[in-house]
């Protein structure tokens, strides 16, 4: 009994001495300021991201330029293969293109799911590095 | 194997079209009249394969495939221009 309450007062005090020197103490602080910072720097990149309308113009200008494309048949919701009659060569030549126009690179698995106008806009809407 | 309709690419096809778009890659590193020249032959000797070739033929696709990476390879060093791409895709050209 008397070892146990000399082990909980030894307790007790240790955790009194160490509380001011913990240098955690501050965490709740500090880590409010990196939330905050990386909040700022997240509405930052949200700033980057192109306005959607301006992504379907500039794509459909794109993708007009091909040389293989009929123009009057491109239209925001144009599949490249089912309505433009591309084969999957020439849809790897439209998504470079369309890496080249917005100045940033598509990965090859991002790149092999882009097959009509309406999946290119939503990538690059949604990319931050599209300039 | 070339005009795929739309379906899920297989993982052949995917290899492929990575290697094409490697090729593509490459030649925006060069000079404006040397990537126009690669881009055009590089397309036709895809274009070429893909007519020409059986896609059922998976060793045959994946020997043009380890070939394009060796060529893709060379390509991409600095040092090459592309009259030395030229040079080396000619003949293969005129064999085939």
């Amino acid at each position: 009994m008397a070892a146990r309450m000399a082990l909980l007062k030894h307790l007790r005090v240790s955790v009194v001495r160490f509380a001011p020197q913990n240098p955690n103490f501050n965490t709740p602080f500090s880590s409010l300021g990196n939330l905050l910072q990386r909040r700022r720097f997240s509405d930052e990149v949200r700033g980057s991201f192109l306005d959607k309308s301006e992504v379907t113009d500039r794509v459909v200008t794109v993708v007009k330029n091909f040389q293989k494309v009929d123009p009057s048949k491109v239209t925001p919701n144009a599949h490249f293969q089912n309505d433009l009659g591309l084969d999957s060569l020439d849809t790897v030549e439209v998504v470079m293109a369309l890496e080249e126009e917005f100045g940033f690179e598509i990965p090859d698995n991002e790149a092999d799911k882009i097959n009509s106008i309406n999946l290119a806009v939503d990538f690059i809407a949604s990319h931050p590095q599209a300039k | 194997m070339g005009a795929s309709t739309g379906a899920k690419l297989s993982g052949m096809q995917k290899q492929v079209l990575g290697l094409y778009r490697g090729f593509l890659r490459a030649a925006r590193t060069k000079s404006p009249e040397e990537r126009r020249q690669i881009e055009s032959i590089v397309s036709a000797e895809f274009r070429r394969n893909s007519k020409l070739v059986d896609r059922k033929n998976f060793i045959y696709i994946e020997y043009l495939l380890r070939r394009g990476k060796k060529q893709l390879d060379q390509l991409s060093s600095p040092d090459t221009v592309g009259l030395s791409y030229l040079n080396v895709s000619n003949p293969q050209t005129r064999n085939s």
